[in-house]
């Protein structure tokens, strides 16, 4: 195991909504190693991207703990939070409504660097440069906008202005969802080559599991706000436990025409995250759903890494 | 409706070619494009954003915005007919009724402020000359079928999650028991989950009707799900076409071979992925010879010189490449 870098503990984040309180990160706990990638994911509405916001304080958490390298950070003042964003960044799904419309590439990677107050004035063109070349922008595109890039490019400025402090966590909220498979796969190799340079550690929210798979060491499934499973991506692909991670990757569209696996096509629609009974929430979808499925469920260590929230797994398994 | 004398396929698109124009520049989205398809068959149409999947469907259609759009040649032959050559009137008998589509994005393929009830109704009272009442009672039949209640009947589309109104949308384009049905990304707005069970609805439907259905997808997995054939499209030509066994087992044109190299692969391990150097070519600008040459890595002088022919590569398969073997024979081509 490597030194763990971020641990959240029984994190709630409920939104006062007219028609109630909408519980979108409802007591979630787990804890991210250092250098590592953590994959989140679930379907839309799961809170997986709340999660992520709410970890590096886009949001402020309702209850619970988040404690980075090692330090309580779950309540921290302005000033603080301020030294904090150098360390903690995130990106973005969509480049296009992230980026500054009226700032050049070069400007919107400089500009991180210029409000930290590290850098001389020679220095800071040369870092700007240093950036450009290692998100794998052209010089041509320095004096570009946003609108003249495509997606693909967009979202190298993107990564670029995020590491450009050399954070050690990094959020990336459906980085790769709004680009074509040819591009995704680029942007991807990216993410991992500056990892692999830097050691920052990731936070990968997405729907996509194969992407997920791809480039996660460990993986968090939510359903409506609750964690139901976590574990190493390995072991998550090959040995799901709760039935909605089995439901959900027995959905995904395989490539391989000649190994046809059996799908679990789920019954009835999501219920809604406002003001939700308590118990497993998946439990209205669930084909092995039991009356105990109503209480509150707890996530347990079913082996070394391996933790599920379901109270029927002795009996479904 | 057995009217298939042999050797006239059901639907035949012989070399169509569109083009857009937009600020003075020509934007040539279909490049000489032919398929032909049979009833019961799906074919997907593969390729990436801005390739021209959905001008295609759109033409077979017509509901291209003529302008921008253009159509400048070729025929799209329906039973035998070429529908292009139609004049409006008889092309509204056909929409919905013989061919239909089902778009993209359910949030703006249905109107607002229209019960979803009557939104369906409309097109089977329009074409099957029946009763409102009638038209009601299969409009409700259709919900049900797509497995929404029929006492969701007066509801309006807001009052929907994404996933049923997609349904909605799928009900609409089968009430009229279509011929052809385009399917243009019918799922990728949705969750997994959710893509499995819309999935699922289609391919029950398509068997129960003996629809051809043609679908537009960037997504291998939903082609390796549902369709029989593959055409890979590429700044507005097939590159590569092929039954899905011929693609999946043996993709010859480069280009098909690098979208399989992008892809995650939930069954293997690999490090990294082998995506495809650069971008997609500006299409008011295309290159001269082989459109994906600047991009290919087996690229050659005489790639770069005169436009491609297909070639068959026995069976159904047949490819846009003439460095093919210099491709396959790469390492890291093809998939074994």
């Amino acid at each position: 195991m490597s030194e763990t870098l971020m641990e959240v503990k029984h994190l709630k984040k409920y939104f006062d909504t007219p028609k109630g309180m909408l519980h979108a990160v409802d007591d979630v706990t787990f804890s991210i190693g250092k250098g590592k990638t953590m994959g989140v994911v679930g379907e839309s509405g799961c809170g997986k991207s709340t999660l992520g916001r709410t970890l590096i304080h886009l949001y402020e958490s309702t209850d619970g703990q988040i404690i980075f390298k090692g330090e309580d950070i779950t309540h921290v003042g302005k000033h603080k939070m301020h030294k904090l964003r150098e360390q903690m960044q995130i990106i973005f799904q969509d480049p296009f409504a992230s980026l500054n419309p009226r700032m050049t590439v070069e400007e919107t990677i400089r500009e991180p660097l210029e409000l930290t107050g590290k850098f001389k004035k020679g220095e800071l063109q040369d870092e700007t440069d240093r950036i450009m070349e290692m998100v794998g922008m052209d010089e041509r595109l320095r004096y570009a906008y946003p609108h003249e890039l495509d997606g693909g490019r967009r979202q190298r400025v993107g990564i670029g202005r995020a590491l450009a402090l050399n954070p050690a966590f990094v959020v990336c909220d459906e980085p790769v969802s709004a680009l074509d498979v040819s591009i995704q796969a680029q942007v991807l190799n990216l993410l991992q080559d500056l990892q692999e340079k830097s050691g920052v550690t990731y936070m990968f929210v997405t729907h996509d599991l194969s992407v997920v798979k791809h480039i996660s060491d460990n993986i968090c499934v939510m359903y409506l706000g609750q964690l139901v499973e976590t574990t190493t991506s390995k072991e998550l692909f090959e040995n799901p436990r709760h039935p909605y991670t089995k439901a959900l990757l027995s959905a995904i569209p395989s490539v391989d025409i000649h190994n046809k696996k059996e799908r679990i096509i789920l019954q009835g629609e999501i219920v809604s995250p406002i003001e939700p009974k308590p118990g497993c929430r998946f439990a209205a979808r669930c084909p092995y759903a039991a009356e105990k499925c109503r209480e509150p469920q707890k996530l347990q260590e079913i082996s070394r890494d391996h933790f599920v929230s379901c109270c029927r797994l002795g009996e479904i398994n | 409706m057995n009217a298939n004398k042999k050797g006239t396929p059901f639907i035949e698109v012989k070399n169509l070619t569109v083009h857009y124009t937009s600020e003075g520049k020509v934007i040539h989205a279909v490049n000489n494009v032919s398929f032909s398809l049979e009833k019961g068959e799906t074919l997907g149409l593969v390729g990436e954003t801005g390739a021209g999947k959905t001008t295609i469907a759109k033409s077979i259609l017509r509901i291209l915005p003529e302008p921008p759009a253009q159509v400048d040649g070729g025929e799209i032959l329906l039973e035998g007919k070429n529908i292009l050559a139609l004049s409006n009137d008889d092309m509204r008998k056909i929409r919905g009724r013989k061919i239909s589509m089902i778009f993209q994005d359910p949030m703006t393929a249905l109107n607002p402020v229209m019960r979803i009830g009557n939104q369906i109704a409309e097109g089977i009272a329009l074409h099957e000359k029946v009763s409102g009442k009638a038209a009601e009672e299969k409009a409700k039949k259709m919900l049900e079928m797509v497995g929404i209640p029929g006492s969701r009947y007066r509801d309006y589309p807001h009052q929907f999650s994404g996933g049923m109104k997609q349904r909605v949308v799928i009900a609409m384009a089968l009430a009229c028991s279509p011929d052809l049905l385009l399917a243009d990304e019918p799922t990728t707005a949705l969750d997994v989950t959710i893509q499995a069970q819309v999935l699922d609805i289609i391919k029950n439907l398509q068997q129960e009707l003996n629809t051809a259905m043609i679908m537009i997808t960037h997504d291998l997995g939903i082609v390796a799900e549902v369709c029989d054939n593959v055409a890979v499209v590429y700044a507005g030509e097939v590159v590569e076409y092929g039954s899905r066994e011929e693609i999946f087992d043996h993709p010859w044109h480069p280009y098909t071979v690098g979208l399989f190299g992008s892809l995650p692969d939930i069954n293997s391990d690999v490090e990294r992925l082998s995506p495809i150097a650069g971008m997609p070519p500006d299409p008011s600008n295309l290159p001269e010879g082989c459109a994906f040459a600047p991009r290919c890595p087996y690229a050659a002088a005489e790639c770069r010189k005169a436009a491609v022919e297909l070639k068959s590569l026995g069976g159904t398969h047949i490819c846009r490449c003439i460095r093919q073997m210099e491709a396959v024979q790469a390492p890291g081509a093809g998939h074994n």
